[in-house]
């Protein structure tokens, strides 16, 4: 399924605006999803459901929004991300820029990495080719 | 009155799809404060209705034994009023599956074929969500007496593959 | 149960804000079953709580021109904190925009300074007597019907303000 990554952004940004009840227009590629959008915890889940149902595609737990992360002291330290950690985002959020980040890895600010252009880039990668 | 906005399911497959009915009658208390002269079905309790189906409908896929709570109304947009001698049909349908972190639901209510109301709701379970709770073993989201008056533990015998006669 | 959900109207700023109150007591009998031995006030109650609150600003700022008032569509409705027996939900509504025959608010609910929900509500203003020309009598039953509410829950003092300055 050849979509291209302004369809994707077409799709994602109608998600959005379903789970968040935002307008289209503050939909921007740099849209922070908790931050700008104003996610909570919940609507984490309703956006995953969404964008399976819109890409047709399976979205595990953990995958687009790494939860799991944060709940593990082997990632966590005092409010802040380990070597480890560091690394295990990085896996997980291969498509997002972690270079601000690292600087000072703070658990606070892991939300703001979770961009709508970092959406966008997961389904780019996922519907791109097996193990995206 | 009671807490209970259906009065029974007319369909269920589980973990996908539920529907149940609510009779609209005068002898509700409510119904003459909303309005009086004018007796229309309260749009919020069509949602409660339909969170009701939609969690039973999660709730069953772990049998009962998880304490699930709405934490989330997406959407619910009313078409037309609802009157005293309506029956209203209340079908909710799971997006995708149910999982243990919660569920999100579409669902639509229709009286006599017409559109009356669209919902999209999110469960979540108490356990994991909201305000810290003095914990109690018991399940009081589902308890015996609901279980019992909504025959929940009839469900299957709705589902399209029971065989004639298994109610 | 009484369908009446706002006890008192605190701050009243035509057409723009409104500010309004909700007990909530273990004498209210729904909550036995909402629920059993953990009786909470339900998020949809929260949503007719937000509801009616917005309907008096639209009232008062439209000289209770319209008998029938009614949600429409409800969106993004989010709970936080849980209200129990004994607290007070109070309820903020900011109207984006109030029309003729339509209207819409941003609403927040709090209890003990927690957010204990937030909606986008956007309600519909009738006259019974556009449903059905015949029932006009009933339309003007609701006109002093509301006026004595209004009066009953606080309203003319809301309008005085601290400042004591007449609306």
């Amino acid at each position: 399924m050849a979509l291209s990554r302004d369809e994707i952004m077409e799709k994602v940004r109608e998600a959005l605006v379903d789970a968040l009840g935002v307008d289209e227009d503050e939909v921007t590629p740099d849209a922070r999803i908790g931050g700008d959008l104003g996610a909570e915890s919940i609507d984490f889940l309703d956006i995953v459901f969404r964008l399976e149902k819109a890409f047709n595609i399976k979205i595990p737990r953990g995958d687009l929004f790494p939860d799991n992360i944060l709940t593990s002291d082997e990632y966590v330290q005092d409010g802040k991300l380990t070597p480890k950690g560091i690394e295990e985002l990085k896996a997980r959020l291969p498509y997002a820029d972690l270079a601000e980040f690292e600087k000072n890895p703070t658990v606070q600010d892991i939300a703001d990495l979770f961009t709508v252009d970092m959406i966008v880039g997961y389904i780019e990668a996922k519907l791109g080719g097996e193990g995206g | 009155m009671r807490w209970i906005w259906i009065d029974k399911f007319v369909e269920f497959e589980s973990g996908r799809r539920a529907v149940a009915v609510k009779n609209v009658t005068l002898a509700e208390e409510h119904l003459h404060d909303h309005v009086p002269g004018y007796p229309v079905h309260p749009p919020t309790l069509m949602i409660e209705g339909l969170a009701q189906t939609a969690g039973v409908l999660v709730g069953e896929v772990f049998d009962f034994h998880e304490k699930v709570v709405l934490a989330k109304v997406t959407r619910a947009t009313f078409h037309r009023h609802v009157v005293p001698g309506d029956q209203i049909r209340l079908e909710a349908n799971v997006m995708g599956e149910v999982r243990p972190e919660g569920a999100s639901i579409e669902g639509r209510i229709t009286c006599n074929g017409h559109l009356v109301a669209e919902i999209e709701l999110m469960f979540a379970h108490l356990d994991q969500s909201r305000a810290p709770v003095e914990s109690s073993d018991e399940n009081f989201v589902f308890n015996e007496d609901f279980i019992r008056m909504l025959r929940m533990r009839h469900l299957s015998d709705l589902s399209k593959d029971a065989a004639p006669g298994d109610a | 149960m009484r369908f009446f959900l706002v006890d008192r109207i605190l701050e009243l700023e035509p057409p723009e804000r409104i500010v309004g109150v909700k007990n909530l007591s273990l004498a209210e009998e729904y909550l036995a079953d909402h629920f059993p031995a953990y009786p909470v006030l339900p998020g949809v109650l929260m949503i007719e709580a937000l509801v009616q609150t917005a309907a008096w600003l639209v009232r008062v700022s439209t000289d209770f021109e319209k008998g029938l008032i009614l949600l429409r569509e409800a969106r993004n409705v989010r709970y936080g904190s849980f209200v129990r027996p004994g607290g007070q939900l109070e309820m903020e509504v900011s109207a984006v925009e109030i029309a003729e025959a339509e209207s819409r608010f941003k609403a927040v609910g709090r209890c003990e300074g927690q957010v204990a929900v937030q909606a986008k509500l956007t309600l519909e203003h009738l006259n019974v007597a556009d449903e059905d020309p015949d029932r006009a009598d009933i339309d003007a039953a609701l006109r002093p019907f509301w006026q004595k509410q209004f009066q009953l829950i606080g309203g003319p003092q809301a309008l005085e303000g601290p400042n004591g300055n007449p609306g």
